[in-house]
């Protein structure tokens, strides 16, 4: 019962803006920054610790 | 020469436990700074809280397994580092000792200390902090049973591989807190549940957390601690 | 079922791409460079493509990166047991030199998964931590694994690290199931915590790519760093150079 009550009340409504939370880009670039930096900083550690390649002894 | 019977695992286990007992006995040098230990942690929460009683009643099961968890780092250590001296590890190793027993032994020795400790700090802590018994005093007992059984058991485990280890004051801690994460829940929800009553009946449920966390652990232990002490 | 049959499809062919990798640099890069480009796309897809959510409007894009992030430290996780165990049952560097990679690289991106799981829980949640389960046993798993790679760096001796830490491994592993249960458990007594459990439809592309982009990048990620951990374990050894010549009759 309850929820089709709520559709009701709903479809009374003006039409609700694209989302609850609007906005909060900064978030998302926040956290897409934070993922491709991470990783990026990563390989660039493996990269700075790669094996060097031993010379041949004399 | 006579053909010797294999020596069974639990006599060896048995064995190894008489010689700790024995041991600290002797000095009761380990149990008295765990008991100094464990007691002045729980001041120093008193102190740190305010003189709210009833804040400190409220969460005296916290308070408890924190000291005992602090406590046992001591206790831990230390009963790995007198093995080290005199090499007393490796003649344990030499006798035709199982690793297992060694584990059985060391384990439940651990466990007995933590009991011991716990049992005297539990009446400083009901006069510290104001304590009831809604549920009787076998629960009570039970709970810290089985919370001393699961610190004891990945806490020999880790604490003779930290004593071989540089820093091994802080790797012993840094290994055994986030392990011991669901099983300080269980000890403290079941705790807190006997001290303050249970109206929801979710005792049982904890004591089963605990309890399958024990098992698991100690049957872990059981198979990986030779690993960890042979050469 | 057909989700089952993906699942073990993925895990067979992430099994032969770790295998064939660790032995070639060249591969391992190429799948860096293909989880670059996919990584790319991902993030074309999930930040312009897809479309607004109803409850979160576009802040709940940051699933995209967060929950492949933590996919990837967890298959990090079950991948390090089985190396662990690996280990124990038969001594081989190559088990240790895996082990040691994917504990790294699994912190790496847990960390990562974390962090934006924190974020991402200011807005919708209005704090920046809670005690939900999975935040929980993450910030548990970061914990036991940084101490895994403590204690390999506080032994010396090449054989008993390796021992040792396997030992660890395959306890720290076995907790973290017991730990996501408990606090699970713990906090059903308190309020539960929404979050989003069902994503529709035109959201599952972006994060299926995404999800492939950072499965690439980890297995490339995990095939250098276990090249790094085999070099270090070779040097360690390796017998000491500049032995006197035997051969010094000549003179």
């Amino acid at each position: 019962m309850t929820p089709h009550l709520t559709q009701l009340v709903l479809q009374q409504a003006p039409a609700a803006p694209v989302g609850r939370i609007v906005g909060g880009w900064g978030y998302v670039w926040a956290c897409y920054g934070i993922a491709w930096s991470g990783m990026a900083l990563y390989a660039l550690s493996l990269w700075v610790r790669r094996p060097k390649r031993k010379e041949p002894s004399p | 020469m006579s053909e010797r019977r294999p020596i069974g695992i639990f006599r060896a286990s048995w064995s190894v436990l008489r010689k700790d007992l024995v041991l600290e006995w002797r000095t009761r040098a380990r149990l008295n700074a765990l008991v100094f230990f464990a007691v002045a942690t729980l001041l120093m929460f008193s102190f740190a809280l305010g003189p709210d009683s009833k804040l400190l009643e409220k969460h005296a099961g916290a308070y408890f397994w924190l000291a005992i968890l602090f406590s046992s780092v001591l206790s831990l250590g230390e009963s790995f580092r007198v093995e080290m001296e005199n090499a007393c590890l490796d003649g344990l190793k030499l006798a035709p000792v199982d690793g297992r027993a060694v584990f059985l032994g060391k384990a439940f020795g651990n466990a007995l200390m933590l009991l011991l400790l716990a049992l005297v700090v539990l009446p400083i802590m009901g006069a510290l902090y104001g304590i009831h018994l809604p549920l009787g005093p076998v629960w009570l007992i039970t709970t810290v049973v089985l919370g001393c059984l699961a610190i004891s058991a990945p806490g020999t485990v880790y604490a003779a591989i930290a004593v071989h280890a540089r820093a091994r004051d802080v790797l012993l801690p840094l290994l055994l807190f986030p392990l011991l994460v669901p099983a300080l829940l269980a000890a403290v929800k079941a705790t807190t549940l006997v001290l303050q009553g249970d109206p929801q009946d979710d005792l049982g449920d904890w004591m089963k957390l605990l309890g399958a966390f024990d098992a698991i652990y100690w049957s872990l232990g059981f198979v990986l601690f030779p690993r960890v002490i042979e050469d | 079922m057909f989700r089952v049959v993906v699942f073990l499809a993925i895990t067979i062919l992430t099994g032969l791409a770790l295998r064939f990798s660790v032995r070639s640099a060249r591969l391992a890069i190429g799948f860096g460079l293909l989880g670059l480009v996919t990584v790319a796309i991902g993030g074309y897809l999930g930040l312009v493509v897809a479309p607004p959510e109803r409850d979160m409007g576009d802040v709940y894009r940051i699933l995209y990166v967060h929950v492949p992030a933590a996919w990837v430290g967890l298959l990090c996780v079950c991948l390090n047991f089985g190396a662990c165990v690996a280990y124990l049952f038969k001594a081989d560097w190559g088990a240790d030199s895996f082990a040691e990679a994917t504990a790294e690289v699994g912190l790496c991106f847990s960390t990562i998964a974390i962090v934006l799981g924190s974020i991402w829980a200011k807005p919708t949640w209005g704090v920046y931590w809670t005690w939900d389960p999975r935040l929980t046993t993450y910030a548990i798993m970061i914990v036991s694994y940084s101490a895994y790679l403590v204690l390999r760096g506080f032994i010396d001796d090449p054989e008993r690290r390796a021992v040792w830490s396997s030992v660890v491994g395959i306890i720290a592993g076995v907790d973290i199931p017991i730990v996501y249960f408990s606090v699970n458990w713990w906090n059903t007594l308190h309020q539960q915590q929404s979050s989003p459990q069902t994503v529709s439809k035109p959201m599952v592309l972006p994060l299926d790519v995404s999800g492939f982009a950072f499965l690439f990048v980890m297995i490339c990620f995990i095939a250098l760093r276990h090249r790094i951990a085999r070099a270090r374990r070779a040097e360690e050894i390796a017998p000491p150079e500049a032995l006197p010549s035997t051969s010094r009759e000549a003179a």
